[in-house]
């Protein structure tokens, strides 16, 4: 029996497993390509609703919670919200861009909220780079010395990239700048469209030459870490626990495993599949994931995308459900990014 | 020594869920993750409620219809593994 089995078991068998939740649209930083739909309307979710929902999800057996945005820190009890999850005893995760993450809040972040990760999105290596990305001039120098006094603090970080035309000419610099942090660094090569539809966000997606830049640094980084750590399981230890992607039937576990919530309540079955399966004013998580006729589709979907994935002989490509919709109207139909990905593969082929 | 009076409580560094019958714990300082058959996070439920090992024992014995000796050999023993783990820790013996 192994961590690969459980997730297994939890996406054939429906287990929720993780729940993401958007406390807020709001942010300190204003990021060309954010995908949030900060025209989205509704009513936000009370904190008192927060806690019934963070005991559902306790006791449907959900492990992992991860607090987001927007910026997650400008919710205005974040930090109650954050100390109920650690009490209900989940393992939170935090994505936050790390501006406010300093001083009194940093501490506050390691005392109450003890987080088992903190996710930061780096956008360059430079100044001029990430703060032309997120537009805010000096966000680049504060979020380098924030991160430095959070990991003084024991805090764990790991940083996400979308690369971009803007940064895909600092890849080596911002792999360098990571392994100076003490962090993992990851890069999506998929700029997607927002929320909304809004494809804006895509006029700064990555070149085929940059895409292939990347693959080729990592397949030399992975060569060199490789000699350097021969053993899997020091390779493993120094990524964390990502559940990996096992599932016999399904492509991935959105809605089998896996649901996210934005401010307003609004469900769905994962960050990127933005197909609205009920609302958390009108019915319980519990109500939503045992009745929901929409639930039901996703996970046949999520088969039938498995099937197309694999016909369209594109495993491991980053193949999103919720992306292709978005794209083509329909969650298995290859998308033109992926298409650029698989190409660019074939040029440079993984370590 | 873990006797049968010993009564323990989840480490406040791990986080574990009984997840259809099997336990994920998660040492959040190390990063690692162990993963518990049905009787392990059954016992692990038992111990981290504060029950002592007598009462976890007399529970596994109902549950599993073993003997009352081997349920206390197993169980201490299974406690110790959960005590070098991190997982728990004595609050009282």
């Amino acid at each position: 029996m192994t961590y690969s089995d459980t997730i297994r078991r939890v996406w054939d068998e429906n287990l929720l497993y993780s729940a993401l939740v958007e406390l807020t649209y709001r942010c300190n930083l204003d990021c060309y390509f954010c995908y949030n739909d900060t025209g989205l309307k509704g009513v936000p979710l009370a904190y008192a609703q927060y806690v019934r929902f963070f005991e559902d999800l306790r006791d449907m057996g959900t492990l992992d919670l991860t607090l987001t945005g927007g910026e997650p820190l400008a919710h205005p009890e974040f930090f109650a919200l954050g100390r109920q999850a650690r009490e209900f005893g989940f393992v939170v995760r935090v994505k936050s861009n790390a501006h406010a993450l300093r001083g009194k809040l940093a501490r506050r972040m390691k005392d109450e909220v003890d987080p088992f990760l903190i996710e930061v999105s780096l956008h360059g290596a430079s100044p001029e780079t990430h703060d032309r990305q997120t537009r805010v001039p000096g966000s680049f120098a504060r979020l380098v010395g924030n991160l430095r006094e959070a990991r003084a603090l024991g805090l764990r970080i790991k940083l996400n990239s979308p690369m971009t035309l803007w940064n895909e000419h600092e890849i080596e610099a911002m792999y360098a700048l990571a392994d100076d942090l003490g962090a993992h660094v990851d890069f999506d090569p998929l700029i997607t469209r927002r929320d909304n539809g809004d494809a804006e966000p895509q006029q700064i997606g990555p070149s085929r030459e940059g895409i292939a830049r990347l693959f080729q640094h990592q397949r030399e980084r992975g060569a060199t870490l490789r000699a350097k750590f021969p053993s899997p399981a020091m390779a493993s230890a120094k990524v964390g626990i990502e559940p990996p992607a096992t599932g016999r039937e399904k492509h991935c576990g959105a809605g089998s495993s896996s649901i996210t919530v934005d401010p307003f309540g609004n469900v769905y079955p994962c960050v990127q599949w933005r197909r609205r399966i009920g609302n958390l004013h009108d019915e319980s998580i519990t109500t939503l994931w045992r009745h929901s006729d929409e639930l039901t589709e996703v996970r046949r979907l999520a088969s039938e995308v498995k099937a197309a994935v694999d016909g369209h002989q594109a495993p491991d490509m980053g193949f999103c459900p919720g992306s292709a919709e978005l794209e083509t109207g329909s969650p298995t139909q290859i998308y033109p990014a992926i298409k650029v990905i698989r190409d660019m593969r074939k040029r440079v082929p993984a370590g | 020594m873990i006797e049968s009076t010993t009564v323990f409580r989840k480490c406040s560094d791990a986080r574990y869920r009984n997840i259809g019958g099997e336990g994920i714990v998660v040492r959040q300082t190390a990063g690692e993750v162990l993963v518990l058959n049905e009787v392990g996070v059954r016992v692990l439920d038992l111990l981290a409620k504060g029950g002592t090992v007598d009462s976890v024992v007399e529970a596994v014995a109902a549950d599993y219809e073993v003997d009352a000796a081997t349920a206390e050999r197993d169980v201490i023993a299974y406690a110790q593994e959960l005590v070098e783990a991190g997982v728990i820790e004595t609050l009282s013996a």
